[in-house]
């Protein structure tokens, strides 16, 4: 057990050299996306945040949602199920547990 | 593949994901501390009612332990001393 301990200790500084040059451009390339596409809205949105929900609202109300092609409603659906995943990921934050309620 | 630009995401979406994520935060830590709550006073019951338990269930230990001596020594024509 100490020989595996002093031999992980010896070979540790190579290891996390591996684990940073392997994960350095990986990461890179997640924040050249992120940067730009993970960001949240700034207050400077607001008015594109208010013009968006009354084009919905107008599309609703006018029956325009019915003249939208299989596409781009299959593109809506898909958009909705990701807002409706990122309310499930902040549920497991909430609770602080994957699965299930640890009370 | 070449790399991809990134995508100009329309702030609405942005808004819609940010907005649900942080009302499944607080859903989640709303359930918690109700569920705990639930869960709490229901062990603390349980703990009174365990004590009751247990203190019945050592007696009844007790006594069919003596009854099944009693009918052993029956049985077998043993003489039971006086104060068994």
């Amino acid at each position: 057990m100490a020989k595996a301990l002093s031999g992980l200790a010896a070979k540790a500084p190579g290891m996390i050299k591996g684990v940073v040059d392997y994960s350095t451009p990986k990461l890179n390339t997640f924040w050249h996306y992120a940067r730009v596409e993970l960001t949240p809205p700034t207050p400077a949105d607001i008015p594109k945040i208010t013009t968006g929900l009354q084009s919905l609202v107008k599309s609703a109300k006018t029956g325009k949602w019915k003249q939208v092609t299989v596409k781009e409603a299959w593109l809506n659906t898909l958009i909705t199920a990701e807002i409706a995943f990122w309310f499930f990921v902040g549920e497991c934050i909430g609770k602080g547990s994957i699965v299930g309620y640890k009370v | 593949m070449a790399a991809l630009a990134p995508v100009q995401v329309s702030p609405l979406i942005k808004f819609g994901r940010y907005s649900a994520l942080l009302l499944g935060i607080m859903w989640g830590s709303h359930r918690f501390r109700v569920n705990k709550a639930a869960e709490d006073s229901w062990r603390a019951e349980e703990a009174e009612r365990k004590v009751i338990r247990d203190a019945q269930k050592a007696e009844e230990k007790l006594r069919f332990n003596r009854e099944e001596l009693l009918y052993l020594a029956k049985q077998a024509g043993v003489k039971v001393p006086p104060n068994f």
